[in-house]
């Protein structure tokens, strides 16, 4: 008779486990994956994408989120780690999550929010390009007490040139080497115009510093180090910028690329379940609401209203935005050779003037 | 699979069906491999042109080989599906000059580039690809490497290509074959109306019609209609027959009654007991041979009516005969002439039949011969074996006379009911011949007419023996 009492408490108790565990916002899938880690490798600041991560954290408290903030190419050097991938990788090197995904590391997402995602920001389904991150320049305020602030690519030339003296060593710009945003950056604009190698050639001139990562430009700004920052992510400026009153950025007013941070769920992601919800929140109108709102990564759905938001930017700075299109023709930029020889003229021109 | 009852519009559906089933799963098969084809071929251009803008990027600076990657040339080579892309640059000297994939390429696969482009399918990761090679080589101051150029995707634009098309095609056959359906159905109806209007035909026919029928249709089933109207002829004959029988046998049972009637008023009219007396007595004869003639075409319309007898047992005929021709012997019908027996045969001649349909033919055979020869003539029962064929596994039973025989003419009416070969002077039925001949076909056999020479008939069946029976054995 006791041993019947106690299994019968021990059947309402595990039914009423399991009845919250159904009632509750994961549901069902909640209960398989209890307590469940992610692993998100992503070359994405932390403290840029938190209120995302918050929001996700408070939606699926079940789930352990694990987010490691890396570079470009280290984020790149752990997606093909065979033995221990990560559940999520997401990364601002375009050209890398591209082939990433060409050589089959990347799995389909099937999700209504993948069907209504735009055709331009996704590829096979697989890798999508959340944020809308314009590409700009920026200056300490005193630099518009010395000369005409730039406004587009042509001041930019004009300036180094006619200033390189008094700008020699003070400016900073991406090392297309070492950092794989600053190469694909490049690689575009050298895609859109020619000219782009003259103006290497003068930031060669003038001693350009070169950084590996945006952060540390705009500490060098505002330390003093550099006055003039070609080529930096427009949303960890502008986040700068609020916060440091002496940093300008402007988004040049002839051509702004515009850059995306390209997600994808692993292929052989440990925990996949997890890993489809928290791709597919980033891609929900929720997800992109907060992007919009809360950070300033510029959400990409048409359908989201916040301060930061595509449609708004384009509503700004009109109509010479350039998101580098996400397609086949970013695998060129990864092919060792091309890279080779883009890295090759790269070394001629930046100290063809200095000779 | 098809029972006989199976209805004709039901046989035609089912050939029908094994028919486009048959037809159906080979043309699906030849445009599924058809649209895989079509797809290839058109995919395969992409690679051709991918293919080629590497090509024409290639350079030879200080006469090695090297590739400023187009863009372009990946982007022809995902196409609007977005596939993955391989490609594979190749000196050689065997050394990879640039690649984004190790392809399975082999060195069978290198030869046949070498030549000129091709095209081949491979698996690579897993997954089906698509693979085409060429070799470029350029003129130049310096000598120059040649450089092997693989490219190749994946297949998901070329499986939804081969699907869409063979959809197609398969919504075209589907429809095809429903076009065909209802045009079968209506071919149907129309195909199986004469056999509809022969079924009213004969149903709208009165019981007693058995005149041909007359009736426009089609080659095929007029060979039915000519065999119904065969089939009524028959009948035609049959009816015929039997109201000429029933016709006969009235004038036969007329005759004699006639003759009662005008014996016994004649007798009325007189007062001598000796009349009376004379009168009763032919009264007595004729009624008695009127009694007969009613028994014997009773018999006859009863074995006609049996049919075909199904209780036959094997008997010994020779014995038969015997018993039959002893019987004989002691009758007074047969005192004035000579009967005789001769058996031929091994003995006993075992045949199938039924004893008192024999006995009733030897019964009639003997009295015919009896009442048709003059007093004195020979009448022999012979048992032989069928000579005339040199088979001793039949056997031949017969009756000679020698009496006056029967003129060629009348030979083959003899078994007909009522007739006598033109002889009146006899008080015979006139059926003895008909009823011997309808036992002798319910043996299987029929019987023989002929003449003896110099002069007399000879009546004769052939039977067959069989095996003994087991129970006379023991």
């Amino acid at each position: 008779m006791k041993r019947l009492l106690q299994s019968g408490l021990g059947l309402s108790l595990w039914l009423s486990v399991w009845l919250s565990l159904w009632l509750s916002p994961g549901g069902i899938i909640g209960v398989a994956e209890a307590n469940e880690k992610l692993i998100i490798e992503a070359a994405l600041d932390r403290q840029i994408v938190e209120p995302v991560l918050a929001a996700f954290a408070a939606e699926n408290p079940q789930i352990d989120l694990d987010y490691r903030d890396r570079s470009t190419l280290e984020v790149d050097r752990h997606a093909r780690d065979r033995d221990s991938p990560p559940d999520v990788v997401i990364s601002s090197a375009m050209p890398w999550q591209l082939a990433l995904s060409n050589e089959g590391l990347a799995q389909p997402l099937e999700a209504p929010e993948v069907d209504q995602w735009p055709a331009w920001a996704k590829w096979r389904d697989e890798v999508f390009g959340f944020t809308f991150e314009p590409v700009v320049i920026a200056y300490r305020l005193e630099l518009a007490s010395h000369m005409l602030p730039p406004e587009t690519h042509r001041d930019l030339l004009d300036l180094l040139t006619h200033y390189r003296q008094w700008l020699d060593g003070r400016v900073v710009s991406y090392s297309p080497r070492d950092s794989g945003v600053g190469y694909t950056l490049l690689q575009q604009d050298a895609r859109y115009t020619p000219r782009m190698w003259d103006l290497i050639a003068a930031m060669g001139a003038a001693n350009v510093q070169l950084e590996t990562t945006t952060q540390r430009m705009l500490e060098g700004l505002s330390d003093g180090r550099y006055w003039l920052g070609y080529n930096l992510i427009g949303s960890y400026a502008l986040l700068w910028a609020q916060t440091h009153p002496d940093i300008i950025v402007q988004v040049p007013n002839d051509y702004s690329l515009v850059l995306m941070r390209m997600v994808f769920v692993h292929r052989d992601a440990p925990h996949p379940a997890a890993a489809k919800r928290f791709v597919s929140f980033l891609l929900s109108r929720r997800g992109q609401h907060i992007l919009a709102g809360q950070t300033p990564l510029f959400s990409v759905r048409d359908d989201v209203v916040g301060p930061y938001t595509a449609q708004r930017l384009r509503d700004q700075v009109g109509d010479h935005l350039y998101p580098i299109p996400i397609n086949a023709t970013l695998l060129a930029f990864v092919d060792s050779l091309r890279r080779q020889a883009f890295l090759r003229r790269w070394d001629r021109e930046i100290q063809i003037l200095s000779e | 699979m098809i029972s006989p009852h199976t209805s004709l519009k039901r046989r035609l559906t089912l050939w029908l069906i094994v028919i486009v089933a048959g037809l159906g799963t080979l043309l699906l098969i030849e445009a599924y491999t058809s649209a895989r084809k079509a797809a290839d071929r058109a995919m395969d251009g992409q690679l051709q042109a991918a293919s080629l803008t590497i090509a024409e990027s290639l350079q030879w600076p200080e006469g090695k080989p090297t590739l400023e990657m187009p863009a372009s040339a990946l982007q022809i080579l995902a196409t609007r599906w977005q596939e993955r892309v391989f490609y594979w640059l190749q000196a050689d000297n065997g050394l990879s000059i640039t690649r984004n994939a190790e392809l399975p390429i082999t060195a069978a696969m290198q030869e046949k580039a070498r030549h000129q482009p091709v095209y081949l399918d491979a698996v690579y990761d897993g997954q089906p690809i698509r693979l085409s090679g060429r070799e470029v080589d350029s003129a130049g101051w310096d000598t120059q490497e040649p450089v092997q150029l693989w490219v190749g995707h994946t297949r998901r634009g070329r499986d939804l290509l081969a699907q869409e098309l063979f959809r197609k095609s398969a919504t075209r056959f589907a429809a095809m074959v429903l076009i065909t359906a209802a045009l079968v159905a209506i071919a149907m109806r129309t195909m199986l109306a004469p056999l509809r209007r022969l079924r009213q035909a004969l149903r709208d026919r009165r019981a007693d019609d058995i005149s041909p029928l007359r009736l426009g249709v089609p080659q095929e089933m007029q060979e039915l209609i000519e065999t119904l109207n065969r089939l009524f002829a028959d009948q035609r004959h049959h009816r015929d027959a039997l109201l000429r029988f029933i016709a006969d046998a009235s004038h036969q049972l007329k005759t004699p009654l006639a003759g009662l009637q005008s014996t016994s008023e004649l007798a009325l009219t007189r007062r001598d007991p000796d009349a009376w007396y004379q009168a009763l007595t032919t009264v007595h004869d004729s009624a008695e041979r009127t009694s007969r003639l009613a028994g014997q075409m009773l018999s006859l319309t009863r074995l006609q009516h049996l049919g075909l007898g199904h209780e036959r047992q094997p008997l010994a005929l020779d014995q038969l005969m015997q018993e039959v021709a002893i019987d004989w012997a002691d009758r007074q019908d047969s005192r004035d002439h000579d009967l005789g027996l001769a058996i031929e045969v091994t003995t006993p001649a075992w045949i199938e039949g039924e004893r008192w349909a024999l006995q009733e033919l030897l019964n009639n055979l003997i009295d015919n011969a009896c009442r048709y020869t003059p007093s004195g003539s020979e009448i022999t029962l012979l048992l032989t074996n069928d000579n005339a064929d040199g088979d001793a596994e039949r056997v031949v039973l017969a009756i000679e006379d020698n009496g006056p025989g029967v003129d060629t003419e009348s030979l083959a009416r003899l078994t007909q009911p009522f007739e006598r070969g033109r002889r009146q002077d006899t008080h015979g039925s006139g059926l003895g011949l008909a009823i011997a001949d309808s036992i002798a076909l319910r043996h299987g056999s029929q019987l023989k007419v002929s003449t003896c020479v110099p002069h007399g008939l000879r009546i004769s069946l052939t039977l067959p023996r069989c095996e003994p029976s087991e129970e006379s054995e023991t």
